[in-house]
């Protein structure tokens, strides 16, 4: 049995760790971007490691699941890597919805960190 | 149930916090039945009734019956995630905004709810009904008649302590909010941009 491409152990990785750290703890979010990160938020922007951690921390919830469904990561020529997930998440009591999330992964100084992200909630018929 | 046999098309939202019991209301309201499991909401979660409304004419004559098919919009959830933007309130003519009697905040957030309705909505003074929902928890209750009473009354709005369990007020509540739009629409009618935006809507379907 083959070893998946390196992009896809990174990602996925990446991926696993970041939902789990989202829905447990989401103020610790912090430690995986860097001061140039950017986030999509449902189409408001945000940039820096603060200004994310807050944005991501004031949501309106208490508890939150994230059950993944599909994830798919490419290597760019710069050496960073794509991931595109497609999920759906449970917030306290609401019903359940879908969401789409892109991340755009680099490695600094050995460590992988995501300077971009995007992340939109799948629906269509609520305005 | 889609099919264009009515006179009206008519589409309300449901509005107020997570977890007040919107979905539950309008599912008491359109099925008589209350479902305590959330439903999953998937693609286009709107409910549907055909209803007949008759006007009271000046001499207290009823008048013609007038078929109505009644839209009731809910949210799925994902002001907790952005704020709800004009798109969402586009087209709907009326607003229950629901508080939980046992959840304190949901109705101190009421106020909120009013100040975006006006920012969204069709016009500065939309028809609304504001909805106590449920009045069947009593040992739980944290927000008095009184104070829910008082506010409605600031604001000029019909207020109904309801009960999407067990269905007390539910009917009144929506057939309150369908009155008041038929009584503008009667007043406007022909004249300003209201109108235009009811035959929006009804082109839609």
């Amino acid at each position: 049995m083959g070893d998946k491409p390196i992009w896809e152990q990174i990602g996925s990785s990446f991926v696993q760790h970041y939902y789990q750290l989202f829905d447990t703890d989401r103020t610790h979010l912090g430690a995986i971007y860097i001061d140039a990160s950017c986030l999509t938020w449902e189409g408001q922007q945000f940039q820096g490691k603060a200004a994310i951690v807050e944005k991501l921390s004031s949501l309106p919830f208490q508890k939150i699941q994230h059950s993944i469904t599909a994830q798919d990561h490419q290597p760019t020529p710069d050496s960073c890597i794509l991931s595109m997930v497609v999920g759906q998440l449970k917030a306290d009591e609401d019903p359940i919805m879908g969401f789409h999330q892109m991340f755009l992964l680099k490695n600094i100084n050995d460590a992988w960190v995501c300077t971009n992200d995007m992340f939109r909630l799948a629906l269509h018929n609520f305005g | 149930m889609s099919d264009g046999d009515y006179d009206y098309l008519i589409k309300f939202l449901a509005l107020g916090d997570s977890g007040v019991g919107k979905t539950s209301l309008l599912y008491q309201y359109t099925d008589d039945k209350f479902n305590s499991k959330f439903i999953t909401t998937v693609g286009i979660d709107f409910r549907e009734k055909r209803v007949v409304y008759r006007a009271n004419g000046p001499d207290g004559i009823s008048g013609r019956g007038q078929r109505i098919h009644l839209q009731l919009w809910d949210t799925a959830g994902q002001e907790r995630f952005r704020s709800l933007t004009t798109a969402f309130f586009r087209d709907a003519m009326g607003f229950l905004l629901l508080f939980d009697l046992t959840n304190e905040q949901s109705f101190l957030n009421v106020r909120n709810w009013l100040s975006q309705l006006q920012t969204h909505a069709y016009c500065e003074n939309p028809d609304i009904v504001l909805c106590g929902n449920k009045s069947d928890l009593e040992d739980q209750r944290t927000v008095k008649e009184e104070e829910a009473k008082e506010l409605a009354e600031k604001y000029g709005i019909p207020y109904f302590e309801t009960s999407a369990a067990n269905g007390a007020n539910v009917s009144k509540a929506v057939e309150t909010l369908l009155d008041l739009i038929m009584k503008r629409m009667e007043r406007n009618l022909g004249k300003d941009k209201y109108q235009q935006n009811f035959i929006r809507a009804s082109a839609l379907h």
